[in-house]
Order: C-alpha cells, then structure tokens, then sequence
C-alpha cells in the first residue's frame, strides 16, 4: 500500500455517513426484529396461494373451530375456524395481502399527490395560501366519513376504500412536505442552482425532491401503519372488501357475531393487524431516528 | 471610458411586508468595467447582497420588487429580459458565488455532476467532453486530484475546497461578470487568502470582471480597483480603491477605515461607529447617516444629499466633504 493509497483509504473512511445509517439501522435490535417481522407478513402475504392450507372462501362443516393450541382445538386448522367453518389461517394469509395491498395503494397515491402539492408550495409561496386551505379543507374530514361518502357514490368495495384512504392521505402528506419543502428551499444550494440558470423543474427535481425524499418516505412509513388501521376500521364497518373476500378488518367484524363463544374469529385477525402496524411503525420510527439529520445530533 | 461591461443605473429595490412598503435599495448606481473587479463594501444589511441579487434577478417576489432603475449588460437592460432569457445569462454570461460554501452544493449530487449540470445546460455539453471539461475547471481552481475529487460528494470536501468547486462552477461557462457574494466570509484567513488569490489569477487568465462584495477592507484594499460604499440601501462614496483608501470623503467610510484593527496599533481599544443602521421602514428625509455623524448639523437632518464628484472619479454624498486631512 501506497501512502497515496492509505490516505485514499483515510477518506473513504470518513466519507460514508451516507453508509453508516445502515450500521444504525442494524445495530437497533427492536428495528431489525420489526422489520425481520414485516418482510416475512409482506411475504406471506405474497405467497398466500401456495402457503394457504385451505380455500379461503370454502365452508365446512367445522364451524368456529377453536386454534390447535386450545382444548378442542385440532392441527388441521391451525389457527381454527370462522363461523362458516372457513379456514382461518388462509383466510389471514390472503386477507393481510389485500389489507397491505390496499394500505399500499392508498399511500402512494395520497404520498405521491400529497407530498407533490406541499412541495410545490413550499417551492411557490403564491400558491401556499391556496394549496393549504384546501388543506385545511381536506383535514377536516375524518377518513370515515370520506370511506362513508366514497362507499356511496361508488357503492361498498376496495377500490372506494382505497381512494378515500388516498384522499384522507393527502393532507398530512402534504403539510409534512411542504414543512420539510420549506428547509429545503432556504438552503443556500438553491439560490446557488437558480444562479447557474437551472429551470424550475430541474430545482424541483434534482435540489428539492432529493432533498426531501428520504424525510418524507419516513413520514409515509409511519402513515402505512395509520392507513392499514383506518382500513380495517372501515372494512369493519362494512364499508370496504366485500365478501367473501377476505380483509383483516371485515374479518374482525363478521367474528363479532361470535365474540363471547369464538373469540379467536375475532382476536387472530385483531393480533394479525397489531403486529403489522406494530412492525410498520418501529421500522418508521427507527429509519427516522437514523436518517433525519435534525434528530440525529 | 469604454463602455462599461456591467452598469447598474438608479437601481431602488422595495420590499412588501405587513401592507409596508420599504426601500431595500435606493438609486444604486455603478460601472463595472471589463477585466476589473469592483468591491462593494458596507455593513450588513445596507443592501449589498440584495444589489446582486436583483442584478441576477433571483430576488424572490413577492416581497421584494425592483421599483426603479436598469441593469445594463453589454448594453442590454436585465430587468426587461424574460425568465427564459434570464437563464441563460444566468450561469453562462453571469457567474456567482456564495457566502457559505458548506451550503451552497447540493449535498445529494457529486461536484462532477453539479458541473456537468451547468454545461449541459449552457454550453451543451455532454458525456465524456463534460465530464473531460469539468476536470479541467477543477483543475483550474486548483482541487489535488481533480480527476478522482470530481466524484466526490459536497460533505466529502473541506470548506475551502467546496468554495473551489463553487468558483468551478461559476467559471464553467466563461461569464462576463462574477458576483462574488462574500466569498472568503465563512474561511478562516489562510483559505481565505488562497481563494483570492486564485480569483485574482482566474481574472488574469480569463478576463472576467469581478463583483466582490464584502464587508472586509482588507479583501478590498487588496483585490479591487474600483470600490462602492454603501449604507442603509444607497451608495455614499464611490471611486477607485486607493482614493477611498488614502483620502475617504464620507464620516461613515472615515469610521469605517478608523475601525479596521491594525497591527501596529497596540493595545488600544478598537475604534467604533456608535449606533446603528435606521430601520429600512422609517422615512428619513436628510442623510440617513446623520444620527451617527459626528459632523451632521440641521441641514444633514433635512437634507438628502446627493453624490457628487469631488476629485474625478471619486464621488461622495455629503454635504460636508471634502473633509481635510481625513482619514
């Protein structure tokens, strides 16, 4: 090795704080375990057609069957019965893939209109006025009541649900960007890249996006877990996936019949919600402990 | 003289907060001639950065609002170019550089990239002759090992290194002018000298005018020829460097040089203009220095006073200059 070499390597040394946060990340046991957690659910959900025991949607005989691990319990329905005598387990394996899936949808579609307006206007102080009272507008409508006026001009399905999850995104989303847009723009770095006659797409593109994608993906991480909740509590009311599709949240509210004999109908769907927003949210909470830079020091 | 290369005439920028109109900047007018470097000196906020940048036009507006006056470049008047005109000058026949070089790059692009941006945008180039150029610039400003350096993000540099890639940058294109806002402010004293240094010798081989501004005499008494004082938004002395230094005019450039610390001066407390700067929203109607003067009497109160030459090429706004044995 050349001195030339040692020095190199000196510099590439204390060059990557853009490598380190994987370090944090790693080094955080809780993160690492949530996120283990997350992509097993997100791959479950994936290959729920091979590792789905049974039909989802195929009645038995066996109704209300309790888990394996209780007295009447047997292995052949792990997770037991609902009262169609459907299997459970395959139920929560295809009915967590449409919840993710929904939960998904929806935030893109809100992360990807919200965060585009509350950069916008973070970028043209003329139109802030305008795009946050419409706004304000927006976040006065809970995201019930948005799934209840969708459920009834669309009528009851996923894709309601999924665009009232959106348009109940869109508001936070786009408060937190144009917050975030704000810091971005009074760095210096912009007025430099306007002087070297960047256009306003350019800026928009490679200063202010890439500046703030990595605060605002962490806010959406942390929105995923919200989304999936709001879902489910609309499923729950009746107001999303129709049967006999499965969805964790429809699957909570048809075991509510059955809640003081079969409790499991109810609580295996219940825990099935709880981990993933569970999981959602420490893997949301730990990238922002990692990659924001104002929290970090 | 010949034709100036930058002339700013009567320039009055106003800025709109809270339903109140104020003059940021106030019938501002200076030549900058080919191959010279102008410095504009004054206190912070008497409107020097706001000159500069209402001359590049990236003032942002609303609030601010140029009211009166042009800028004239190669004869052409910048305040009546469109947007997409403006661009182009913009990093092509307009340079500029910043005050705080940690900030000024864009921290999520490598130098190289930032460089290649500007060339791509003004010159058109492309792959490997942007890339051969950028090199070449970063050589030019005198970056160790530019050909591996140009893959190097912003945070990898030190500060003076990032000022170089900023000069780099501002180079790119061969401008006419370079604004340089501050410069060497956020560098300690040793960078600082090599960077005008280098700005001294870039003007040697490339014939760029240069607009320094700055609020140390020092960088002035040393890089520039022609020099513009400037206090609460107007120019108050005006002239060429070793006039202002040897004989200032005005009681505020008199202050102003009285305060610079000396080497030799010893252990006595540093001099100081009492006061300070009236809020750019109070109406003045005489001298806007007058509540500091020591020399002011009734009709500096109630006066403006305007520049006027008093030896050639050396203006002053006063009504009491010339001053004998000042300075």
């Amino acid at each position: 090795m050349t001195t030339m070499d040692v020095r190199n390597a000196a510099l590439v040394d204390q060059a990557p704080a853009r490598r380190s946060w994987w370090k944090a990340l790693l080094a955080d046991r809780g993160a690492m375990l949530a996120l283990l957690v997350l992509t097993l659910i997100v791959l479950a959900a994936v290959f729920a057609p091979l590792l789905a025991p049974f039909d989802p949607n195929a009645n038995s005989r066996a109704v209300m069957q309790p888990p394996a691990w209780s007295e009447r319990g047997n292995w052949q329905h792990i997770l037991g019965t609902d009262g169609q005598g459907r299997d459970i387990l395959s139920r929560i394996l295809y009915g967590t893939r449409l919840t993710l899936l929904i939960a998904l949808v929806a935030i893109g579609i809100g992360g990807v209109i919200g965060s585009g307006l509350g950069l916008l206007s973070s970028m043209y102080p003329r139109l802030d006025p305008w795009v946050m009272r419409l706004n304000d507008m927006m976040l006065s409508f809970p995201a019930i009541l948005l799934g209840l006026a969708m459920v009834a001009v669309f009528g009851p399905g996923v894709w309601p649900i999924i665009l009232a999850l959106a348009v109940a995104s869109i508001p936070d989303c786009a408060r937190i960007a144009r917050s975030i847009g704000i810091g971005v723009m009074s760095q210096e770095y912009i007025e430099a890249g306007r002087a070297v006659g960047l256009t306003d797409w350019t800026i928009f593109r490679k200063y202010l996006l890439r500046n703030s994608i990595s605060s605002i993906m962490i806010f959406l991480s942390l929105r995923f877990g919200q989304v999936i909740l709001i879902g489910a509590a609309l499923s729950f009311l009746g107001l999303g996936a129709r049967p006999p599709a499965s969805e964790l949240g429809m699957m909570a509210a048809q075991g509510r019949d059955f809640l003081l004999f079969a409790p499991h109908i109810v609580a295996v769907p219940s825990v099935a919600i709880f981990i993933i927003v569970l999981c959602a949210n420490v893997t949301g909470d730990a990238l922002r402990d990692v990659l924001d830079p104002r929290l970090k020091s | 003289m010949a034709e100036p290369l930058l002339s700013v005439r009567s320039l009055e920028v106003r800025f709109r907060l809270d339903g109140r109109s104020m003059r940021a900047v106030d019938d501002v007018s200076f030549d900058l001639q080919k191959g010279q470097t102008l410095g504009i000196v004054g206190e912070s906020g008497c409107g020097k950065s706001v000159t500069s940048l209402s001359i590049m036009r990236l003032l942002p507006s609303p609030p601010a609002q140029v009211a009166a006056g042009e800028v004239l470049l190669e004869g052409r008047d910048l305040l009546k170019l469109s947007e997409r005109e403006m661009r182009k000058l913009r990093g092509g026949r307009i340079g500029m550089i910043f005050q705080e070089p940690m900030t000024s790059l864009n921290p999520v692009y490598t130098c190289g990239d930032q460089i290649i941006e500007g060339l791509r945008v003004h010159s058109g180039l492309s792959g490997k002759a942007a890339r051969d150029r950028a090199i070449e610039l970063l050589e030019l400003v005198r970056l160790p090992s530019p050909e591996k350096r140009i893959d190097d993000y912003p945070h990898q540099l030190s500060g003076g290194q990032r000022q170089r890639v900023m000069i780099a940058l501002a180079l790119a294109n061969d401008p006419a002018v370079l604004i340089a806002d501050e410069p060497t402010t956020a560098l300690d004293v040793t960078i600082q000298s090599q960077i005008l240094d280098l700005m001294r010798d870039l003007q040697e081989r490339t014939g760029t005018a240069i607009m320094l501004i700055t609020h140390d005499l020092g960088v002035v008494a040393e890089t520039c020829q022609q020099v513009v004082v400037m206090y609460a938004g107007s120019v108050i002395e005006r002239g060429p460097v070793d006039k202002i230094f040897a004989d200032p005019q005005h009681p505020y450039t008199i202050g102003l040089m009285a305060a610079v610390p000396r080497m030799d001066a010893g252990r006595a407390r540093l001099a100081s203009i009492p006061g300070s700067l009236p809020p750019p929203w109070q109406n003045i109607p005489g001298c806007r220095f007058a509540s500091r003067c020591p020399l002011a009497d009734n009709r500096c109160q109630a006066e403006m006073p305007r520049l006027r030459e008093v030896t050639p090429g050396h203006d002053v706004a006063c009504w009491k200059a010339p001053i004998e044995g000042a300075g």
